[in-house]
């Protein structure tokens, strides 16, 4: 029997690739999800007015808002069609802990979902008339955050597990965890702009992103283990 | 200590016997507070008359903030005891701490406009306050979300526990975005110095309006025990066998 | 030997069993019968692990299981009605990763064995979207040959035969005789007590329901 701790890097691996293939075969979710984004992206012109200062000032929390808005729906389906397909029941008769699990899955929706969506950022920027200096930075802010999204987001997956319209619930549960990754992702920007130094709003993102990268396994095996266990 | 309060018998008897000095007291501690407040107190140098507002808001903020950690402790008894009192009691401060929350934000707007001229101002208490209600109004849907009810009690104790982690986190990076964006110069609610005669209607006011929630809470507390009772009964008569 | 030990488990307000006894021998099939909403899924879901005890100890060899869920869970192969399976994924794909997590290896071979093993090797590389309930199924059991393989003491079934067609009953018949054979335990829960030939118990769980209305 393979029990040791070399074989958790194995099976680690083994949900990330199923998370990847399953993903890679809809690969129509990711382009909606993407196509959202541009829509939000749309809309804002289109409110405001096509001035290009005026839309300068704000893109940076444009593309940040946008991003969180646009992967809202997808959240959900985390955990959901695990769950409503039984795979859950299957991952829980493993020996490989619950929140190890978890952490792969967040990991793999930060990787098949976000970052996608993130690298497409360029193109949002040049929409909203964006100094290019700027992207690298929001980039880099967009990709630390975004892990913290994904694992805010596992939670508020795992939280509306059964729930009935649990899709409608989710944004409620949900956007108000995600104050702080906004705050300071979009502050990096700020300062840049500012000219002072973007290092402080970072490293208090990259603090949050692993405390939440700590918290976030447990609270969701928690909330897996209540949901498989009615 | 618990345990011997989780009989719901036992609860029963003893808040039917603390029940009208509970109402008593708050009615009285309130009363002198707000005529502390209201006539004995006295007006702001820069907020005039509008500074009174502060006897309800204050207290209602205070409040809100204290039954939401109320809330989380009796949720994370609830998770580790598994004790169905736990979760009634959960269920009857969510509502309350909500109305306080809801209460702190119609007053802290009530008092923008004289002092900022706005109903809303993007300050970092007000809007702390506004995230909190949504995790009131979180807990409160998330519980009703699921078809038996008790599974959404659980899912929302999680909830209240994650709002409890996170509120401190989501309480500094507002402050932070709070100095980045606005000059300091602006007028916060709790002034430097606060005068003693301002102090003593505004303790008042504080313990009334806990106790006064108190007394709400252990009200709300007995209806849903008498709620589960009658579930019982009417599965007992099987008239609803998949409740 | 598995030993329920006065087990009250809840679902909802709604009390399932209240200081259920009963006893399940080891290296033999167990068929828990009982009428809808007598709480089977229940207790098999309880005997997996996944289901809290409101009360009550599951103990296997005087040991309780609860405390030891990992190394309990690790012992067992549980399929359920809902099978486990990804739609996006094929036949042999769901099975391979099946297997990836459970630690083993994913050798192309013992893929194949398996599924020949309930009679579906034909069908491998089909997508479970376009499968009929019964090849789900199929699917699904074909997880209970690396018993064969690795150390698999348990297998928790519910209603495995349901959408089963006679020849594939007659295969699973033969998976649980090879696994009785190497000492292994069956749990399953079905109304249809025409499943098996062999010798087997029977928790009935119907009188048990009746007299907990009494």
């Amino acid at each position: 029997m393979k029990t040791s701790h070399s074989s958790w890097t194995y099976i680690f691996i083994a949900h990330m690739k199923r998370d990847f293939l399953t993903n890679s075969r809809s690969l129509i979710d990711l382009i909606s999800i993407i196509g959202f984004m541009l829509l939000i992206i749309l809309l804002f012109p289109l409110g405001i007015g096509p001035d290009k200062e005026k839309l300068g000032i704000v893109s940076n929390a444009i593309i940040w808002i946008g991003l969180i808005i646009a992967i809202l729906p997808s959240l959900e389906k985390i955990l959901q069609k695990d769950y409503e397909s039984g795979w859950l029941d299957q991952i829980a008769t493993t020996d490989v802990p619950l929140e190890i699990v978890l952490l792969s899955k967040s990991i793999s929706y930060w990787l098949i979902v976000l970052i996608p969506t993130i690298l497409s950022s360029p193109l949002f920027a040049i929409l909203l008339s964006m100094e290019l200096k700027y992207l690298p930075w929001l980039i880099l802010s967009m990709s630390i955050g975004g892990l913290g999204i994904s694992l805010i987001g596992l939670n508020g997956s795992a939280l509306i597990l059964g729930a009935k319209r649990g899709n409608i619930l989710l944004p409620i549960l949900i956007i108000p965890l995600m104050i702080p990754i906004l705050i300071f992702g979009v502050g990096i920007n700020e300062a840049v702009k500012t000219g002072e130094s973007p290092f402080g709003n970072l490293f208090l993102l990259m603090a949050l992103t692993l405390i939440y990268l700590v918290i976030s396994p447990f609270i969701s095996a928690l909330l897996v283990r209540i949901a498989i266990g009615r | 200590m618990f345990d011997w309060l989780a009989n719901p018998n036992r609860f029963k008897r003893i808040t039917n016997k603390l029940e009208p000095f509970l109402i008593v007291i708050s009615v009285i501690l309130i009363t002198l507070g707000l005529y502390f407040g209201l006539f004995d107190s006295p007006k702001d140098y820069q907020q005039g008359d509008a500074v009174r507002i502060m006897y309800v808001h204050v207290p209602s903020a205070w409040l809100a903030s204290l039954l939401f950690l109320s809330l989380a402790i009796s949720c994370v008894f609830y998770l580790a005891w598994k004790h169905p009192l736990a979760d009634i009691i959960s269920s009857s401060i969510a509502p309350i701490g909500a109305m306080f929350s809801l209460l702190t934000l119609i007053t802290g707007s009530l008092w923008g406009k004289p002092m900022w001229g706005t109903w809303w101002v993007w300050d970092a208490r007000l809007t702390s306050m506004l995230v909190l209600f949504f995790f009131y109004l979180g807990y409160i849907l998330l519980s009703n979300a699921f078809e038996r009810k008790i599974d959404g009690s659980k899912s929302a104790s999680v909830l209240a526990i994650i709002g409890v982690i996170n509120l401190p986190i989501i309480k500094f990076s507002v402050d932070w975005w709070h100095t980045l964006h606005q000059p300091s110069s602006i007028l916060r609610f709790d002034g430097p110095s606060i005068d003693n005669q301002m102090l003593l209607p505004l303790i008042l006011m504080i313990t009334g309006f806990s106790i006064f929630s108190l007394y709400i809470i252990t009200i709300n507390v007995k209806t849903k025990l008498i709620e589960k009772k009658c579930e019982a009964l009417l599965l007992k008569s099987n008239l609803r066998e998949f409740v | 030997m598995i030993n329920l030990e006065n087990l009250t488990i809840q679902r909802g307000s709604r009390t399932i069993f209240s200081d259920f006894n009963s006893v399940i021998e080891t290296g033999l099939v167990t068929i828990i019968k009982g009428e809808n909403g007598s709480g089977k899924s229940t207790l098999l879901r309880a005997l997996a692990g996944f289901t809290p005890l409101e009360n009550g100890k599951i103990k296997l060899n005087k040991k309780s299981i609860l405390l030891s869920t990992a190394e309990w869970s690790q012992k067992l192969i549980f399929i359920d009605t809902k099978n486990g399976l990804s739609t996006d994924l094929t036949i042999i794909e769901n099975l391979k990763f099946w297997v990836g997590i459970k630690g083993w290896s994913t050798s192309e071979e013992n893929l194949k064995k398996a599924l020949k093993s309930v009679n579906i090797d034909k069908y491998a590389n089909l997508f479970i979207s376009q499968c009929s309930e019964g090849l789900k199924k199929r699917a699904a059991l074909a997880r209970l040959y690396y018993s064969f393989i690795n150390k698999i003491d348990f297998w928790i079934l519910d209603e495995p035969t349901n959408e089963l067609d006679q020849p594939s009953r007659i295969l699973f018949q033969q998976l649980i005789s090879s696994f009785l054979k190497q000492k292994g335990t069956v749990i399953i829960a079905s109304h249809d007590l025409n499943i098996l030939e062999k010798k087997f118990n029977i928790i009935d769980l119907t009188l048990l329901n009746k007299r907990n209305i009494k």
